[in-house]
């Protein structure tokens, strides 16, 4: 399969980046390839042109930032995330996320930023233009119907990452350049959960940085990824916590969900149901149940709905119980 | 569409080449310079079949455009058996099964070859990991382990004879 | 491994590695509709793009073919009518990839479509739409076959089970993407083309050089077929898929060669996999546990074509025998015709999914009568050798070890029904024919042919035309004329698969090439040896049985030294020396006296002295009493020899996921002798490892025709961190027909791991799931099921796994639900054919 002819940039400075990005209107953006590619291969994107980020330098890599944090590049690649000192000690839930996206190949690859951004997945949506055709195309995508939930006129495509559940519940905050300079937006602010216009960025725009706050550092946490392969899997379900004790009991908690609605979703009310509490298996039922409900998974992955909502349930439970521990 | 003029370094030697910037990394090296070892298995950058190392990282050829990979240095299959002699992770793989069809193998030695590079003992649940981003349908991945166990062997002979 | 290094260095050169001067890249335009008449094709503008050499469709190949004489229902191209999604209707030829995909988008096709059926029950009740004319109620064939008494072996028993089982359907997902090369030559008498040369992934040159002679009307002399190194079959390639036809004509067309490597989409779309298969099995037993008969309803979904449909639908009823010991079957077979891609032979062909249902129900039986699992297995063994009541010869027979094995590594006997709640043992036993009694196409032909052919210089090149397909038929060929000539493994060189040089071979399915191929090798290897010994015998005056081949030297039986002489070699002569020195070492030889051994190199240089040219052939026909009875259908299951394996799968299953951890398998497998025991563990290890994929994860999913997951990011093959250690037990029991004594080892395993693992989810958590594969949801549901305190939840889609009653389709809905896609007004394809239409 080849790619769709596109004019290649490769800037190697942001400011030319963004340069590039006011000038060429549906330019796409490319860094580890792991998602453009594949999608370009089953034209789902036909951009002119192309803008490959991967040589700017000043975008890569993890600093510390005293009293306020960390900063990472967008370019920092899983691996890199997942192999940090700094980030396992400080902010254990983004390693334990970093570390199990898709595969190890693909984790030296993807690029944090890339993990943010990721394109919703639909299995009526990532197949090529032959299987699309024959099926009827979509509202992703060239049509005007959902085959997930037939009759209705939202996308449901469902946000498959890994990163960023762990990511809302520390607080991240994404630096954001474009023609009109940067801007910073809580990473909770980012997402719009709607399939098809997933993410607050306007085309010229990109994602540069993501801040973690010195808030959150030292947070137990704990990632749970439903997936049928051990490997290589977008994830089919998944949760992530952040908790901070305090004598016993529970002095800050976040919980958040991937992969079941077209966006990561924090869980509401679980600061509620946990705070000031010390954790049991009853308020980890708790916590399980508030999180199923914010889990609205339909069919657009391997698996039922059903299951996966289930097992959002299951693993909040678990992993409320589990960040306790450590 | 128009091509562009590209410089890539593979496997220590420099090749200049007039590609489209849409072509990948995969096509122009089975394509375009005859490097065949490399393979093509899926079309959804999941099997792991194209891996090339890029400045010695294992990363999957069909999912890089040749055109970005401008000014790194790229070994593919082709460049890991030594001096003309089978590496020894090579002749493991021959000698202890981690090679069926042998389809997938090329990937396995890049990544493989990555792997010990970094982590020269590694235990086998570290090995287990390592060789999760590359699909193997004949061996079920037990011979595998013999095998990189009995190079990792190999080299440590070796190394101990010099 | 013989040819391992160009392998592993990536110099060895599948098809797609292939290039010729001048060739053109090949491009299929595929159907969109499940079931369609072809109205119109109107290629004109593909045509008409730069770099577009040629297109070409159904008309221009319209004859008839298939793998099985009585299912020639495929055509290269559809010439009236499309089948599935994904049927093959056009080809373009083009410079390369880029452009001919750019023309593809160029060629209109208009479509009727029709009905279509995608649910095998509700396709046998069809009147009309039939998917082929000449197939009433859209059945491709029935079987029902009665040996004994089946009525009165129920009536006999002290317990009878019976339930539905469901397998759903899987693919080989062979690492390498088919692909097929073909090219022309020009005729130098006529001027015009002439012979055709073809390059193909496939397991069988022979029949593809058939086919090709079929559809291109060309006789099969001016056919030659090559196969290149092959990453992998398992089934997939074992019959001719239309790429290869396709190329040839594309390439006759284009007066080019041309290269057509699928996309791994189009590879599920060409499939040949195991079917989707509903299976009604009864057993009924004694107090004891001797069965007394066996009832089996088994109904296959075949896809759009026939395929080896017969063959597979025939073998889930003859081999319920060759196992155990049961007096009375009653099997119903029905193969149906759907429209979705035609499934065909996958590793343990026709067996798996029934062995599934049987090895489990087996188990009910044993639970039900308070039997150990592994006894019952014992009780009911066969006293071989012996003919099992469907006419199968059981010759040697290994399972009896086998079972001995496992148990005994496993700890079984302290460990089943003892662990704590959440962890099991369970047991399954399989067994495989070591290559088909019968050949497809009938007659006497042998189904293995070898040359060999030794010639000054002591190389020794076997001319073989069994395949190569990774699961190591070049290194047993290799290894048994070196062993045979006692000559070194480095002397051997293999020359295979390729119509011109090599004698005929049926090709590697059925797990055949040890068995049959080997034979062949091993008697053309003693022809050979034959002419050496006499030749030598004269020379060192004595006779020819007193002669020893060892270690690429010839002894007097009286001389040959106690140790071998591994790694001395310079006591080889000629090793050593270049070929032009060892005339007249060989001169120097002759002159002194008779010796008490000789070099492999001087031994051979007097045999051709004395014989002329030193060759031999050698093949192999299965012996007329292993052919099976003359029923109708009979001809599928014989064997000359079976293969059997018995496994203990050590699970853990999370109740409250419904995640299933394989811990362990313990894999003994009786596979005769093993001729290289580092292949055939690494044979056991891999055919249960895709029993375990089909356990777990692997599973084709469906949507009214349409397959959701043709790729392997969604068709999960497994990835090394959830594959469990597998230990391979081998077991020789020496079959007395097998080359020194070697049977089957690539597919007998697979069968029993689904069964080992479901029977293990049972000891582990007691519930008995009777659909596979074992995905988490189906676990939990079964679970939830079990647990009448529990929250219900409808986690499977209606569909209890331990009582599956249907196929479940994929969620969701698709536009045109079965009715062809009426396409809404704003989608582009429809646009397009709006403004197509103001062209005419």
């Amino acid at each position: 399969m080849s790619l769709p002819d596109f004019k290649l940039l490769r800037p190697r400075t942001l400011a030319e980046a963004v340069e590039l990005l006011g000038k060429h209107a549906d330019a796409q953006i490319v860094a580890g390839g792991t998602d453009l590619i594949p999608s370009l291969k089953q034209r789902l994107f036909t951009p002119a042109c192309v803008i490959d980020i991967r040589r700017i330098a000043e975008l890569r890599g993890i600093r510390a930032v005293p009293g306020q944090g960390i900063e990472i590049g967008a370019l920092t690649t899983l691996t890199e995330i997942e192999h940090s000192d700094l980030i396992h000690r400080d902010y254990p839930v983004l390693h334990e996320a970093a570390k199990m996206v898709a595969s190890p190949i693909l984790r030296n690859m993807g690029t944090l930023g890339g993990n943010i951004c990721l394109d919703t997945r639909c299995l009526w949506y990532n197949q090529s233009l032959t299987w699309r055709t024959s099926c009827g195309f979509c509202i992703k995508k060239d049509g005007d119907l959902c085959h997930v939930a037939p009759g209705g006129t939202k996308c449901w495509a469902v946000f498959s990452g890994d990163t960023p559940p762990a990511l809302l519940c520390l607080d991240a905050q994404l630096e954001i350049a474009g023609p009109a300079g940067t801007r910073r937006l809580a990473l909770r602010d980012f997402y719009t959960n709607v399939g098809d216009a997933r993410m607050r960025l306007a085309k010229n725009e990109l994602v540069t940085r993501v801040f973690l706050p010195e808030r959150t550092a030292g947070y137990r946490g704990v990632y749970r990824k439903l997936r049928l392969r051990g490997s290589i899997d977008y994830p089919l379900a998944g949760v992530a916590i952040v908790l901070k004790r305090s004598n016993g009991h529970v002095e800050d908690v976040r919980v958040a969900v991937t992969a079941v609605n077209p966006a990561p979703l924090l869980v509401r009310g679980v600061e509620k149901a946990l705070v000031g509490k010390p954790v049991s298996e009853e308020v980890a039922t708790a916590v399980g149940e508030l999180t199923a409900r914010t889990a609205k998974p339909l069919t657009t992955s391997a698996l039922t709905p059903e299951y996966r909502r289930e097992m959002i349930r299951v693993f909040a439970r678990r992993a409320v119980l589990e960040a306790a521990r450590k | 569409m128009k091509k562009e003029l590209v410089e890539l370094k593979i496997n220590g030697r420099r090749y200049e080449l007039a590609i489209e910037s849409s072509k990948l990394l995969l096509d122009v090296l089975r394509q375009d310079l005859s490097l065949t070892g490399s393979k093509r298995g899926c079309d959804d950058s999941s099997c792991g079949a194209c891996t090339v190392l890029v400045e010695g990282v294992p990363m999957m050829s069909c999912t890089l455009l040749a055109a970005s990979c401008e000014g790194q240095e790229i070994t593919t299959v082709e460049g890991v058996a030594e001096h003309g002699a089978l590496a020894a992770i090579q002749k493991a793989y021959g000698d202890w099964g981690g090679a069926q069809c042998g389809y997938c193998t090329p990937g396995f030695m890049m990544t493989v070859k990555a792997l010990l590079a970094a982590n020269p003992d590694p235990t086998e649940d570290e090995i287990r990991h390592a060789l999760s981003g590359n699909l193997c349908r004949c061996t079920g991945y037990t011979q595998m382990y013999e095998a990189v166990r009995a190079a990792i062997e190999a080299e440590q002979e070796a190394g101990s004879r010099e | 491994m013989v040819d391992a290094a160009g392998k592993t260095t990536g110099a060895g050169r599948y098809t797609d590695d292939l290039t010729l001067p001048g060739m053109l890249i090949g491009k299929i335009l595929h159907s969109p509709y499940p079931h369609a008449r072809i109205k119109r094709v109107d290629a004109r503008r593909a045509l008409e793009l730069e770099g577009v050499v040629a297109v070409v469709t159904g008309k221009d190949a319209p004859n008839k073919y298939g793998i099985l004489p009585v299912g020639h229902d495929e055509t290269a191209l559809a010439v009236d009518k499309v089948r599935y999604v994904g049927d093959n209707v056009v080809c373009v030829a083009a410079v390369d990839e880029p452009t001919a995909e750019k023309a593809l988008e160029l060629i209109e096709v208009e479509y009727e479509p029709l009905p279509a059926y995608f649910d095998l029950e509700e396709s046998m009740k069809a009147e009309r739409d039939l998917i082929h004319e000449n197939r009433p109620h859209n059945l491709e064939k029935d079987y029902h076959h009665v040996f004994g008494d089946p009525e009165k072996g129920f009536a006999d028993a002290d317990c009878v089970r019976e339930a539905r089982y469901i397998a759903n359907e899987v693919t080989h997902a062979a690492m390498e993407p088919h692909s097929t090369l073909a090219s022309f030559e020009l005729d130098p008498h006529t001027g015009e083309l002439g012979r055709l040369t073809v390059w193909s992934s496939t397991q069988v040159p022979y029949y593809l050089q058939h086919k090709l002679s079929l559809v291109l009307e060309m006789p099969m002399s001016q056919i030659r077929v090559i196969k290149p190194l092959v990453g992998g079959g398992f089934g997939g390639k074992s019959e001719v898929i239309p790429l290869e036809i396709i190329a040839a004509v594309a390439a006759r067309a284009a007066k080019a060669p041309v290269k057509i490597t699928y996309t791994r989409e189009e590879v599920f779309w060409a499939h040949r996999g195991r079917p989707r298969t509903i299976i009604d099995m009864k057993i009924g037993a004694k107090r004891d546990g001797r069965l007394t008969a066996v009832a089996a309803r088994v109904v296959q979904d075949g896809g759009a074509y026939c395929s080896y449909g017969v063959v597979t639908i025939l073998y889930s009823g003859a081999l319920l025998g060759a196992i155990y010991d049961i007096p009375n079957v009653r099997w119903d077979g029905y193969r149906v015709l759907t429209n979705k891609p035609a499934c065909g032979a996958m590793r343990g062909h026709g067996t798996v999914n029934v062995r599934f249902a049987f090895e489990s129900q087996l188990d009910e039986v044993a639970a039900a009568l308070a039997l150990d699992p592994a006894e019952i297995r014992r009780i009911n063994l066969l006293q071989p050798p012996c003919i099992t009541v469907n006419n199968l010869r059981v010759t040697s027979y290994g399972l009896p070890e086998c079972i001995e094995e496992v148990v005994e590594r496993s700890g079984w006997k302290d460990r089943h029904g003892k662990l704590p709640r959440g962890r099991g043992l369970g047991i399954g036993c399989s067994h495989y024919v070591s290559g088909a009694a019968n050949s497809i196409i009938r007659s006497d032909m042998p189904h293995s042919t070898v040359n060999i052919k030794i010639d000054r210089d002591g190389g020794v090149v076997v001319y073989t035309g069994a395949s190569e397909i990774g699961q190591g038929s070049d290194t047993m060929t290799a290894q048994i004329a070196a062993e045979v000539l006692g000559c070194t493994l480095q002397r051997v060189k293999i020359v295979a698969a390729d119509t011109d040089l090599t004698p005929i071979d049926i090709g590697s399915y059925s797990s055949r090439v040890t068995f049959m191929a080997g034979n062949a090798t091993l008697r053309a290897a003693e022809e050979v040896k034959k002419q050496i010994t006499s030749a030598a015998a004269r020379k060192m005056n004595c006779v020819p049985e007193d002669l020893v081949f060892r270690d690429d030297r010839v002894f007097k039986r009286d001389a040959v030294p106690s140790a071998p002489a591994a790694g001395d070699s310079s006591v080889v002569a000629g090793h050593v020396e270049g070929q032009i020195l060892r005339g007249s070492l060989q001169q120097k030889r002759k002159e002194e006296a008779p010796k008490d051994w000789m070099t492999f190199e001087e031994a051979v240089v007097a045999a051709i002295d004395f014989h002329g040219a030193l060759t031999g052939t050698g093949s192999y026909a299965p012996p007329a009493e292993a052919r099976g009875g003359s029923f109708k259908g009979g001809g599928v299951g014989p064997s000359p020899s079976y293969s059997y394996s018995a496994q203990v799968a050590d699970v853990s299953v999370d109740e409250e996921t419904g995640e299933v951890t394989v811990h362990k398998v313990w894999a003994a497998h009786d596979c005769g002798r093993a001729l290289n025991p580092v292949s055939v563990e690494g044979q056991i290890i891999g055919s249960v490892w895709m029993g375990l994929g089909q356990a777990l994860e692997e599973e084709m999913v469906w949507k009214d025709g349409l397959l959701m997951n043709p790729g392997l990011l969604e068709y999960r093959s497994p990835s090394s961190i959830e594959s469990p250690e597998i230990e391979p037990i081998i077991v020789e029991s020496i079959d007395p027909e097998g080359p020194f004594g070697a049977k089957e080892c690539s597919e007998g395993s697979l069968a029993a791991t689904i069964p080992a693992i479901s029977n293990a989810i049972y000891d582990a958590v007691g519930i008995r799931l009777r659909e596979v594969p074992f995905t988490p949801e189906r676990v939990l549901a079964a679970i939830r099921a079990r647990d009448a305190t529990a929250k219900k939840l409808d986690l499977t889609e209606g569909v209890d796994p331990t009582a599956p009653t249907r196929f479940r389709e994929h969620g969701g809905a698709l536009w045109f639900k079965g009715k062809g896609p009426t396409r809404h007004a704003m989608d582009p394809a429809r646009r397009a054919e709006t403004t197509m239409g103001g062209d005419d």
